[in-house]
């Protein structure tokens, strides 16, 4: 809350030396659930903030379903609206919905989940592949300091749905670091498609086919809980330095991905800086509506980093989830 | 004595407007002049033209659970059938897929490559691709319809049967990836205006993009012409008095001589083929072919949508002028909602209610016919 404070605070404090006769805006935020602590998150951040400096938000909640999302957006053109914030469904529905408003002379910011085509729409995205790399790269080495030189060790990748392309980038993120290493794992893949009920049975399947797993990598911090449920029953969910430890990473940068880290039992994630994007989000969406651009086009980076098991202590409060949680966010 | 006679009159207009076929349509337009001045948005010509956007698929849709439910079934299927037909038209027509997402898929190096799917930039590939759509639609319908009319399963089991398979079967064709990159000639279906309207003064010599409004699109041709043929098929027809018939009392249909068979085969086709044309236009405005299309609330949508216009779950009692003035009614009432700034959950909360009060307000207006008769 303090975090989301003091974006909030800096925001108003820039837009009022900069534009001292800004007026309030209509923002539409429409987004396409709010199923992943990320995305509670980056809602709530964008939503104080744009409140909080006076402008008006019209959310719209698409509940996963992209025609619902187009037809919500096409609803708050007709209703007037300034600019547009959007959390797409997947890359291709947020190419369809990005012509719509711009050809509609309304300016659209795209959160997060970037475009299969990313000339359009201003983009604030992470580096994902990046991210998942370094991420990747620290726990194969934990699995390689305690093999024998030859062994060929299993290395589970539980990928997101294919059809977005962060879960793309963080696979390939992935393989790079795996590259690294040539003929030194043996790579399981697991598909979720982002549905922790998926991820649950593809993963079951995976460990009882191959129940020596040396080191795991999930595409997204949310489908923890869900590893944790299949390894605990087998006795493999250690932690560091016992016995059976398997190295843990994964991506996002949550709030429980931050305690299992505290605790122990995950070795590495890597961070997006929700408060980074959600900032670059509202500034980059305000700025427009305040010049009059209807169309701008631009990507914005969020490099990110990797909060290790190895340096929670120096980086822990610049992860966003260990933020919240400092806040007390899983005990709500 | 003038004073009763009065009352009593305006007692019987009212059960009138209550009885009559246009009751749905009178409450669409109460429901506008009630919150167009709480919502000024409602009436405002942006927000008509996508109201009639958003309503044109799902009329198509719902044209075709109404023939099922006129006999007394129901097609849990429709939405499934879009996913699985919309996905085999954008492989075959698909100018390039991201081996990444599709090399997983049963299909790569068959039909998909990276150069995309068999009749990419091939000409009247566009129609070739439409016509193995209506090809799968019409295998799909008529599955469903023989085992309903040949084995005496219930639709709903059926039906549901070939709905968890078909959506399975279009997750694992595609592995879950959107199939992009539709020829423009495909997408156009979906959006491209025949005529686009403005409204105001020309004060400028370039009018904002945002002031000029699809009006006549292909979705409204394509729809408004279903929508006049099957109008003509229940209501004009022996095929259509055979379906009402088969609704209103099987036995005594088979008994009459009707093909009731046959006649239910032929509906359970009708309804896959307005799936699948309902779905067409869904993709051809989303540019991509989706495994999980007509997923989510859709299936009650289209049952909603039929159902407030006045045809009868139990069958025997349907026209598609009710299902139009449903359609209009639900996409109308879903602007409103979205207009006032409700949840998403709000929404389909008050949807649910709006539903009961549909089917309590039917049983009341049958009895009351029936009151009439005696």
């Amino acid at each position: 809350m303090m975090k989301i404070a003091t974006l909030a605070a800096t925001l108003l404090l820039t837009t009022a030396a900069g534009a001292t006769t800004a007026q309030a805006a209509n923002i539409c935020f429409s987004f396409q659930d709010l199923e992943t602590e990320f995305w509670v998150a980056g809602h709530k951040a964008i939503t104080t903030t744009l409140t909080e400096m006076g402008h008006n938000v019209l959310e719209r909640n698409a509940n996963e379903d992209v025609n619902k999302q187009l037809e919500q957006i096409k609803d708050c053109i007709a209703q007037g609206v300034d600019g547009v914030i959007m959390i797409p469904q997947d890359g291709e529905s947020a190419n369809t919905i990005i012509r719509e408003s711009q050809n509609s002379d309304v300016p659209i910011v795209v959160f997060n989940r970037p475009p299969a085509d990313t000339g359009q729409g201003v983009i604030v995205v992470a580096d994902n592949a990046g991210i998942a790399e370094d991420a990747t790269d620290f726990v194969l080495q934990q699995a390689l300091e305690g093999a024998a030189d030859d062994a060929k060790l299993n290395a589970v990748v539980i990928v997101g749905d294919l059809g977005d392309s962060n879960a793309i980038a963080r696979k390939q993120g992935f393989e790079a670091a795996v590259a690294k290493y040539p003929d030194r794992f043996n790579v399981i893949e697991v598909a979720s498609e982002w549905d922790a009920a998926t991820a649950l049975a593809n993963l079951e399947a995976a460990v009882t086919a191959n129940p020596q797993i040396d080191v795991m990598f999930t595409s997204s911090d949310f489908l923890f809980p869900t590893i944790r449920s299949v390894l605990e029953p087998r006795g493999m969910w250690k932690k560091i330095g016992e016995e059976g430890h398997i190295p843990l990473a994964g991506l996002d940068g949550d709030a429980t991905a931050c305690q299992l880290i505290k605790d122990g039992f995950v070795d590495a994630t890597g961070v997006q800086d929700l408060y980074f994007e959600a900032e670059a989000s509202v500034n980059a969406i305000v700025q427009a509506v305040e010049a009059g651009e209807t169309d701008p086009n631009e990507i914005i980076f969020d490099p990110g980093f990797t909060l290790t098991s190895a340096n929670i202590g120096e980086r822990e409060m610049d992860m966003w989830g260990c933020v919240l949680l400092s806040e007390g966010f899983l005990n709500n | 004595m003038t004073a009763i006679r009065t009352k009593r009159s305006l007692a019987a207009r009212a059960a009138d407007v209550f009885l009559s076929d246009y009751f749905i349509f009178y409450l669409c337009i109460a429901f506008i002049i009630v919150l167009a001045p709480f919502l000024p948005v409602l009436i405002a010509p942006a927000n008509a033209v996508n109201i009639m956007s958003n309503m044109w698929p799902l009329l198509i849709v719902a044209i075709g659970q109404t023939f099922v439910l006129a006999i007394g079934g129901i097609d849990l299927s429709q939405g499934a059938v879009m996913a699985v037909t919309a996905v085999i038209g954008a492989m075959l027509i698909t100018l390039a897929v991201d081996p990444v997402t599709f090399m997983r898929t049963p299909l790569w190096g068959l039909i998909l490559t990276e150069q995309g799917g068999p009749l990419a930039g091939v000409t009247g590939g566009v129609l070739l691709a439409l016509v193995m759509m209506l090809l799968a639609a019409v295998l799909i319908g008529l599955f469903n319809g023989a085992s309903v009319a040949l084995f005496d399963l219930p639709p709903f089991m059926v039906t549901l049967v070939t709905m968890m398979t078909l959506s399975a079967f279009a997750l694992w064709l595609t592995q879950s990836g959107n199939i992009a990159n539709l020829p423009d000639d495909f997408t156009r279906l979906g959006r491209g205006d025949l005529v686009s309207v403005y409204f105001g003064a020309k004060e400028e010599s370039q009018l904002a993009r945002r002031q000029v409004y699809s009006f006549v699109t292909f979705p409204m041709v394509i729809a408004l012409i279903m929508a006049f043929l099957a109008h003509i098929i229940l209501n004009r027809t022996v095929f259509g008095a055979r379906v009402l018939a088969i609704g209103m009392n099987r036995k005594a249909a088979v008994i009459s001589g009707i093909p009731v068979r046959r006649i239910v085969i032929a509906v359970f086709v009708l309804s896959a083929v307005c799936a699948m044309i309902g779905g067409l236009l869904y993709s051809a405005r989303l540019e991509a072919g989706r495994p999980t299309l007509g997923g989510g609330t859709f299936l009650l949508d289209v049952i909603a949508a039929s159902v407030i216009g006045g045809t009868s779950l139990f069958g025997g009692k349907a026209k598609i002028i009710w299902t139009f003035f449903g359609v209009l009614f639900y996409v109308l009432m879903s602007s409103a909602l979205s207009a006032m700034n409700l949840s998403a959950f709000q929404i389909d909360m008050v949807k649910g209610g709006i539903i009961l009060g549909a089917a309590l307000l039917d049983v009341f207006r049958t009895w009351l016919k029936r009151e009439r008769l005696q």
